[in-house]
């Protein structure tokens, strides 16, 4: 029994190493030899063809700015929201509904959520029904184009909806724990105002101490899939929707440059989640 | 008032998701430029029970089983290796690199591995599928119970042992009562994360596993807005029920 034990130990973790670092690392070295011409259903050899041709390859940088974008926007409008809730409106968040309101968007799926909007925000959708029956419109073509638009408008309200909440459920726990409202009490007893209370004090406290959280939040939302799937258009696409697009097109000779874009974003991913673990140690010291 | 008019607002942005999709659930016929359906019908709602190929239940069966392996076996196999973990010499750097498939979005995860899921003949396949939830939800459950294993359960654990315990004994009658608030924890959380997957499934199943949300796109795509509802409020049932279970916790003031 004990030897069969410690045999279970022993195999148990290199057996995990292997699903959990193994299969990801594989993955992307294939990625790597992929863009290099010596893996995948066509390789050739060894060529640098498609990373001399990176820059050339606009589709990619589009994705990656499209997509910082949206992120950038996203998160911003959720945190700029969360933070006029948790500073303005304490009382109705520690007392009444309001706390157990802001857990109804984490029942729903990301994909549900971009449906949801598509049926809401599309020229179809029943905004803009509704604004036809107020007269505020007049025509089908009279409703701006808030989903598949160029902006992103659609995307960017669908991740705000998602993250706002959380962010708010978050910023309040700061708040508690940091008992802010006692010093609140201290500053207003110093002759300070509310509002430089609000934006001298509590303010940097709350985002300092939610930054890690935000960034996180940050490249969640540059490697989405299922809102933009629905709610983008063709061109620009998102980081997730653009590789995932390029390595399932029936042209296997798009498969090295799909390759590539998938390694890089991979890197550059690997990178700001390493920012986030330094951030992260920062603010623990 | 501004402390009552703010909660009625956001309840209102918050709930009309609900009411959206239950309309949309229930209409027939309910064309631009009407605000509301001119007509109610439960038949889509009926035809979940009624069809013998019933493509939507059969989805709402793939989902609940897939959730719920995926659930059983990264709980099961996280407690093992949170364990495992913390007997090793080396369990910062295995904690460090539990946290690589997170790095990484689901659906690039699923790109990067699907040359090796096509090479094991596991493309378009539910065990596939399992295998790339697995590779998130099994790190998930093993830094969710690595807490669990202290020096103090070791103790537990030894003590039992001297009394008489056999090692399965002790694991069923000490550790497992005591893992159990992490445990259903890890089983609730893994199933959220398999259940509401739809990227990840999608890229490794190449469309052919049809879980409820691969269903809510393909609806979508077909332009049958009835039964992509239908889907998206099946979807909404399992966090429903846990939001209701986790009620009073959540409600709970601040000390």
């Amino acid at each position: 029994m004990a030897a069969s034990s410690s045999f279970f130990s022993r195999t148990l973790l290199p057996a995990y190493g292997l699903l959990v670092v193994g299969l990801p690392l594989a993955g992307l070295g294939y990625a790597l030899a992929g863009s290099l011409g010596v893996a995948g259903p066509l390789a050739g050899g060894f060529t640098l063809h498609y990373w001399r041709g990176l820059g050339a390859q606009t589709g990619l940088l589009g994705a990656v700015l499209y997509s910082a974008w949206i992120a950038l926007a996203a998160v911003g409008v959720a945190a700029a929201l969360a933070l006029w809730l948790v500073l303005g409106a304490q009382e109705a968040l520690r007392r009444g509904p309001l706390r157990l309101l802001l857990h109804l968007p984490l029942l729903m799926p990301a994909l549900v959520v971009a449906f949801y909007l598509f049926q809401l925000l599309s020229r179809s959708g029943w905004l803009s029904r509704l604004s036809y029956q107020s007269g505020l419109t007049t025509s089908i073509e009279g409703f701006p184009e808030l989903v598949q638009d160029a902006a992103g408008v659609g995307i960017i309200l669908a991740h705000v909806l998602l993250t706002f909440p959380l962010l708010t459920l978050l910023l309040q726990a700061i708040y508690e724990e940091s008992r802010l409202d006692e010093f609140r009490q201290l500053t207003l007893t110093l002759g300070a105002s509310g509002g430089q209370f609000r934006r001298r004090v509590a303010a940097p406290v709350l985002l300092g101490r939610a930054a890690p959280t935000l960034l996180l939040s940050f490249i969640a939302t540059l490697g989405a899939y299922d809102i933009p799937l629905l709610l983008g258009r063709p061109y620009p696409q998102m980081l997730s929707v653009y590789i995932a697009t390029r390595l399932q097109r029936f042209d296997l000779r798009e498969l090295p440059a799909g390759y590539l874009a998938g390694f890089l974003v991979a890197l550059g991913l690997l990178a700001l989640i390493g920012l986030l673990v330094r951030l992260h140690r920062r603010h623990a010291l | 008032m501004r402390s009552r008019l703010l909660p009625a607002l956001l309840g209102l942005l918050l709930a009309l998701p609900f009411v959206l999709l239950g309309l949309l659930a229930l209409a027939e016929q309910w064309r631009w430029p009407a605000a509301l359906p001119p007509a109610y019908s439960l038949t889509a709602v009926r035809s979940l029970l009624g069809a013998t190929d019933n493509d939507l239940l059969a989805g709402l069966g793939r989902s609940l089983l897939l959730a719920g392996t995926v659930a059983v076996l990264a709980t099961g196999g996280g407690l093992a290796v949170a364990r495992a973990l913390a007997r090793s010499t080396r369990s910062a750097r295995w904690e460090a690199a539990s946290y690589l498939p997170y790095a990484l979005p689901p659906v690039l995860l699923a790109t990067l591995i699907q040359p090796f899921i096509i090479r094991l003949h596991l493309s378009g396949s539910g065990v596939g599928v399992l295998l790339g939830l697995l590779l998130v939800a099994l790190p998930y459950a093993t830094l969710l119970l690595r807490s669990f294993w202290t020096p103090q359960v070791a103790e537990y654990e030894s003590l039992a042992r001297t009394l008489g315990c056999t090692s399965a004994q002790a694991f069923r009658r000490v550790l497992l009562p005591l893992a159990w608030p992490r445990l259903r924890t890890a089983l609730f959380q893994t199933f959220l994360l398999a259940w509401f997957d739809f990227g990840l499934t999608n890229v490794l199943s190449v469309g052919k596993v049809r879980t409820l949300t691969v269903q809510v796109f393909a609806y979508v795509g077909e332009a049958n807005s009835q039964l992509a509802a239908v889907a998206s409020l099946l979807l909404l049932l399992p966090p429903a029920l846990l939001l209701w279970l986790n009620r009073p916790a959540l409600l709970r003031r601040p000390e």
